[in-house]
């Protein structure tokens, strides 16, 4: 194996940002520099790494023997899953500089999307579990402080908490999958693993295969745990688009699909991954259907098209599911910097008190538009090339209910997506932002244009890439895909496109699509007979319930501590003794147990 | 060496043990405290150099028990500087008095 210094140089270097642009200190237009070069610095080196993907390069540094090593690893997944980090997480530091303007605690806001960024590039690359274990905390905890980076904001503070509790509790299943493994084979090395994983007794392996859904669902914010990513909203736009698009919940997705051979013989995984994602991406869609919070029924449709992606792989459409991941990276940065740029602008997210905003913003509009075609999956704009994919996958392999359901949400995803767009850009204009005195509206910002632009273009052709992409996948991923799967490269793109036109599935998801959009034009109708939708309404306003269970465990875990308060009196004496009796019952063990 | 003197070392090091936990737990004032825990942490240094010496391998006894050692001076300054403060902020050195765990 040749050593490449370019991978951990792609992990590092924006952790080297991190450090600088904090010594840069006061230096307002000195920090932006910085964090803006150290990021496209990044997001070059990562799309430099592509290449690298088909030779035998790789590097590895041994941390001693309780960790074994530090080693890197250019397959598909990693090479892409770093580069959409890097790329899309470097547009929107950009987006930043207009967005972040006349803000306090720049200096620490820079430095932890810089830290974010290396992290979930360490993230993809890593082939030691126990490094993945490390990276994928570290991802956590920068989500908890971006989340809560306006920390005078109790909603702020308590949304980065739910975040960084939730995503905690599901690395724990990650952590003891890890452990279990190096306790079976002895080695935390990822192909070592995927190679023995059918030896492994296949009650452990179940355990494991468990323990990882759980921790991808808990980072995807899937069902049951999707209640963390609308809360995360309280974050700066531009750390949305971040955590939806670039870093956070993609690895989620990574972790089953990196991991989907070794599981997929274990009786229900791939069931279970299928429930979870059909569960997930159907009551995110209602949920999106009724918010009035514009970054609320974004968040929700993130978790919705997650919920897409993790259906596509307990189908066993590993390629679908990345190939999602791709365009929806792009089409959701897009849509949340879009509506970045609007909140920015108008000062509320409430999409009620928008409107009218098509002629004062024409680019947001247009760049808005294209997202929300994307997120729709209407043609030819690549959400649409994607979703037919995972659809059409979905339909040979996986089971016709979950197919069916996935249908339905394709159908509501297109209702959300207009109805986004019409509160925002065409209802009729709203008093409150024209008053004398308020802010006037305006367009985005030059570094504004700068991130949307790129991202619009990217929406419109990502899909162009479908032929090498699962080239680069089949190529360099022996575990996912047998050896007569290795694409015809370049010319795949066009085969692509013949055979998502020639499927009925398409258009029925279209015919699906266009009664989601007539659901909407004709909402007045709907109205009228929609008393009987009412119950449905409410419970989709509340979450479900989610909310109620999640403040119920939260209730019992206060009180058991509040119960348990009476141990502690604070007096030392009480301690030792404490610590004494705790001596001399471990030595009775010991003493009966020999 | 005999047996005997392995004897009257494990015993001292029993004693020594008893007497630094009996003070940590009926003792109220800190800097007092600090002295039973110093008793009590002695006799453990002690008994790593007769389990050293016991074991045929002195060496690593004697070694181990300067770690310690330097590790428990640190750790005496700064429980009587922590005294000090504690002294200088509360008026007391008291325990009961000082614990604000239970208000």
């Amino acid at each position: 194996m040749e050593t490449s210094w370019l991978l951990p140089l792609t992990v590092f270097l924006p952790w080297a940002g991190a450090l600088v642009v904090l010594a840069a200190g006061r230096a307002a237009r000195l920090r932006i520099v910085l964090a803006i070069a150290f990021a496209a610095a990044d997001a070059v080196l990562s799309l430099l790494l592509i290449p690298l993907a088909s030779s035998r390069t790789g590097f590895s540094v041994t941390l001693g023997g309780a960790f074994g090593e530090l080693s890197l690893l250019p397959d598909g997944f990693g090479v892409f899953l770093a580069a959409v980090a890097a790329v899309i997480g470097g547009l929107a530091v950009v987006f930043s500089v207009d967005y972040m303007r006349g803000e306090e605690g720049q200096g620490r806001y820079y430095a932890l999307v810089l830290f974010f960024i290396g992290a979930m590039v360490g993230l993809v690359l890593s082939a030691n579990l126990l490094m993945v274990v490390v990276f994928w905390e570290i991802t956590a905890l920068c989500s908890w402080l971006l989340i809560s980076f306006h920390n005078d904001d109790p909603k702020a503070v308590a949304g980065g908490i739910k975040a960084l509790i939730i995503t905690g509790l599901g690395g724990v299943g990650l952590l003891a999958g890890s452990l279990a493994i190096y306790a079976q084979s002895g080695t935390f090395d990822i192909p070592t693993f995927m190679a023995q994983a059918h030896g492994f007794p296949p009650q452990l392996l179940a355990w494991i295969g468990f323990g990882f859904l759980a921790a991808a669902a808990a980072k995807s914010a899937q069902f049951p745990f999707q209640t963390w990513l609308p809360d995360a909203m309280e974050a700066p736009t531009p750390i949305s688009a971040l955590i939806h698009a670039a870093t956070m919940v993609n690895a989620g997705v990574y972790l089953l699909a990196r991991f989907y051979p070794a599981f997929s013989s274990v009786p229900g995984w791939t069931l279970a991954v299928v429930l979870v994602g059909a569960v997930s991406a159907f009551i995110a869609g209602l949920m999106a259907v009724v918010a009035n919070d514009l970054k609320r029924a974004l968040a929700w449709s993130t978790v919705s098209q997650l919920g897409f992606m993790v259906y596509a792989i307990g189908a066993g459409g590993i390629f679908q599911s990345q190939f999602h991941l791709l365009s929806h990276s792009v089409f959701k940065a897009l849509l949340f910097l879009g509506a970045g740029a609007v909140i920015h602008t108008v000062g509320t997210r409430d999409m009620r008190q928008m409107g009218g905003l098509s002629k004062k913003m024409p680019l947001t509009c247009v760049v808005f538009v294209i997202g929300a075609l994307a997120l729709a999956g209407i043609p030819p704009v690549n959400g649409f090339w994607s979703k037919e994919l995972l659809l059409e996958g979905g339909l040979q392999s996986g089971p016709f209910w979950a197919y069916v359901v996935m249908l339905v949400t394709a159908g509501l995803t297109a209702l959300y997506a207009l109805r986004c767009v019409w509160m925002v850009f065409f209802a009729p204009p709203q008093e409150s932002h024209e008053a004398p005195g308020a802010h006037p509206v305006h367009d985005a910002g030059p570094a504004m244009k700068v991130a949307l632009i790129p991202l619009a273009l990217g929406s419109l052709a990502t899909w162009l890439l479908a032929g090498p992409f699962h080239a680069l996948l089949a190529r360099t991923l022996p575990f996912h895909f047998g050896p007569g799967e290795v694409g015809p490269g370049a010319s795949g793109t066009w085969q692509m496109v013949v055979e998502v036109v020639s499927a009925p599935s398409t258009w029925l998801a279209l015919a699906v699509v266009a009664v989601g959009i007539l659901a909407w034009v004709g909402r007045g109708v709907f109205a009228k007979m929609g008393a009987g939708l009412r119950p449905a309404r409410r419970a989709a306003e509340a979450g479900f319930g989610f909310e109620a269970i999640n403040r119920g465990i939260a209730n019992a875990v206060q009180g058991a501590g509040e119960g348990l308060r009476a141990t502690q009196t604070g007096v030392l004496n009480w301690n030792i003794a404490a610590i004494v009796m705790a001596v001399i019952a471990v030595l009775a063990a010991l003493a009966l147990g020999g | 060496m005999t047996g005997s003197v392995w004897t009257i070392a494990i015993a001292a090091v029993l004693c020594l043990v008893a007497i630094g936990i009996y003070g940590l737990l009926i003792l109220r004032n800190l800097i007092k405290i600090v002295v039973a825990l110093q008793v009590f942490a002695k006799g453990t240094i002690l008994i790593m150099v007769v389990a050293g010496g016991m074991a045929g391998k002195p060496a690593i006894g004697q070694s181990l028990a300067i770690t310690v050692l330097v590790a428990d001076t640190a750790i005496t300054i700064v429980a009587l500087a922590l005294a000090i403060q504690v002294r200088r902020w509360c008026g007391t050195l008291d325990t009961r008095v000082i614990s604000t765990l239970r208000r």
